[in-house]
């Protein structure tokens, strides 16, 4: 395990929720700004305003993935993706809880949603802690900042669909027509790949935190894909977006493995060692 | 839409037939990147000093990399179907996005997890990435191709009340659990271990003990596809096809009645006897392992 960190769990934290709440607030209030300005900018900011949704998504993916990598950094081998699933499962109860809930209140509902969340994900911790015994340290505050980065993806992604996150919304353009499942199942490997895909000994964060971007664009994308259907032009936009920033990412995750692996070689023969 | 028997018997023929293809591919898929059980010895061997040119595949376990293709797959269906595509290129164009993106995180993965293991100087060889990525993708497109159909079959024709993706993770998340139960065994043991006595089981001493040398110069995960191809595949396939077949054969036949469900009931237990007797008959013909000498005298 490498003792370089170059970010704090802390910080990680912060992009997390600033970049996902703001992210997903966009989704509403940049239309809503543009109603009051009126004319070519209102039509403009609507259109883009969804995109927002969508790259909240993505800090929340980093966030998560970093958490992830924290817990499952205890041994966690093949508990990897099912940590991505549980993260999911607990992110879309406290969603739709908190979105549900609200009613006329809309602008309550994604925090009503990371506050259930954070409760879902604490009393998992706990119960994994305390009951099952599986003496983690990090296993709390981990599980609980899983659930929270679980929901912001859950609501950021549905956002990005949707056009906004009012419960009624989402309910028609993403859950009727089952692309929530994209969203679920897709955020969750988003989420839980980049420390499944980077483990080992010599796992470092700045590789992973690279993968994490580059898995989070990549479901942008599909997103945007399935936005072309919901809402047309936007859908576009996020698509186009999402497949820039996947190239930036993936090709810093390159970087990276060039970087730190031991030889990158075109083809060859096993190096020679005791065994 | 109402079909009458014939057309009914036809439809669930055609279901089987995908699902028989499906589940072969996708065995065979996550065979040559080493996904699931053998992606662990995969993973260890460079630990125990046998560096090798295997592939590996650690995107998650089966079912949920099969889900995730499969779920994009059938999402983008839904969107082409939207703008009024033809189905079968809607569902050729679907399936085909989930396996680009499958391939990605394929790439990712085996670039990440070698970059994870510097200290045991494993190298990254870009040839092995260059000529297994494609392999992976072709493998799991034409999985997926057939997933997708069977849900698009189930939604448009059998006016099943579930969207297309949410019946193509399901079909994904099941092809994925049987390839992963069935095929896995074929790969694991027989393969990766072939130089040990069939049958011996895997004792931690020879954990990441793994055969890295083929018939001729190093093997790797194409080598590997190649022998699981021969049983493993088609016995994953036979496995989830005859699943979706005894399944929905019983509905079909009788509707949806009691004697649907009995029916259904005798089928397990028919498959049960069976399983049961099978065990017995390769117990009688192979014994309990027999220990080694060495072995014995090490455990004295």
């Amino acid at each position: 395990m490498s003792d370089v960190k170059e970010r704090s769990p802390n910080q990680l934290l912060l992009i997390g929720i600033i970049g996902g709440l703001l992210g997903i607030y966009l989704t509403y209030l940049l239309p809503f700004a543009g109603d009051k300005i009126g004319g070519n900018p209102a039509i403009v900011l609507r259109t883009i305003a969804p995109t927002f949704g969508a790259l909240g998504g993505i800090c929340a993916v980093v966030w998560g993935a970093d958490a992830v990598r924290r817990v499952a950094k205890y041994g966690l081998g093949t508990g990897v993706p099912s940590i991505g699933q549980i993260a999911m499962g607990m992110g879309i109860i406290a969603a739709m809880f908190g979105l549900a809930i609200v009613k006329t209140i809309v602008l309550a509902g994604p925090i009503v949603a990371l506050v259930t969340a954070s409760i879902l994900g604490f009393i998992v911790g706990w119960f994994a802690q305390n009951v099952i015994k599986m003496k983690i340290p990090v296993m709390i505050r981990c599980m609980t900042e899983i659930a929270a980065s679980g929901t912001i993806i859950i609501i950021g992604f549905s956002a990005a669909v949707a056009g906004n996150f009012e419960f009624a919304n989402i309910v028609t353009l993403v859950f009727d027509n089952g692309i929530i499942l994209a969203v679920f199942w897709v955020g969750a490997v988003a989420m839980l790949h980049p420390f499944n895909a980077c483990l080992g000994p010599d796992e470092k964060q700045k590789r992973l935190l690279y993968l994490a971007g580059s898995t989070g664009a990549i479901t942008m994308a599909i997103i945007g894909i399935a936005a072309t259907m919901t809402l047309g032009t936007s859908g576009v936009i996020t698509l186009v977006l999402g497949i820039g920033l996947w190239i930036i990412f993936y090709k810093k995750f390159w970087d990276e493995v060039y970087h730190d692996a031991s030889s990158v070689v075109g083809t060859g023969l096993i190096p020679k060692t005791e065994a | 839409m109402v079909l009458d028997l014939t057309m009914s018997m036809a439809i669930l023929a055609l279901m089987g037939a995908l699902a028989t293809i499906a589940g072969c591919l996708e065995d065979l898929e996550s065979d040559v990147g080493s996904q699931s059980n053998p992606n662990s010895q995969v993973q260890l061997a460079p630990q125990m000093g046998f560096l090798h040119r295997i592939f590996n595949k650690a995107i998650s376990g089966e079912p949920i990399s099969n889900g995730m293709s499969a779920v994009i797959g059938g999402t983008v269906t839904t969107v082409l179907l939207s703008q009024k595509f033809y189905p079968l290129t809607a569902i050729v164009i679907g399936a085909f996005f989930g396996a680009i993106i499958l391939g990605i995180f394929a790439t990712t993965s085996y670039a990440g997890r070698v970059a994870s293991q510097t200290r045991f100087k494993q190298p990254l060889y870009m040839d092995i990435m260059r000529y297994t990525t494609p392999s992976i993708i072709g493998h799991n497109f034409i999985m997926n191709f057939c997933l997708v159909a069977i849900a698009y079959i189930q939604f448009e024709i059998l006016g099943y009340p579930f969207t297309i993706p949410f019946l193509a993770l399901i079909w994904g998340i099941s092809v994925g659990a049987i390839g992963s139960s069935v095929g896995d065994v074929h790969y694991g043991g027989e393969r990766e271990f072939q130089n040990r006595e069939f049958g011996c089981g895997l004792n931690t001493a020879l954990s990441g003990r793994i055969v890295r040398k083929a018939e001729s110069g190093l093997r790797n995960s194409i080598d590997n596809v190649w022998f699981c191809a021969k049983f493993g595949g088609p016995a994953t396939g036979i496995a989830l096809g005859l699943t979706v077949f005894f399944s929905s054969w019983p509905t079909t036949i009788f509707g949806y009645t009691w004697k649907a469900i009995g029916v259904g009931v005798l089928i397990v237990v028919v498959l049960i006897i069976m399983n049961r007797l099978i065990e017995l008959n390769v117990r009688h013909a192979y014994g309990p392992y027999k220990e080694e000498k060495n072995e014995k005298e090490a455990k004295a």
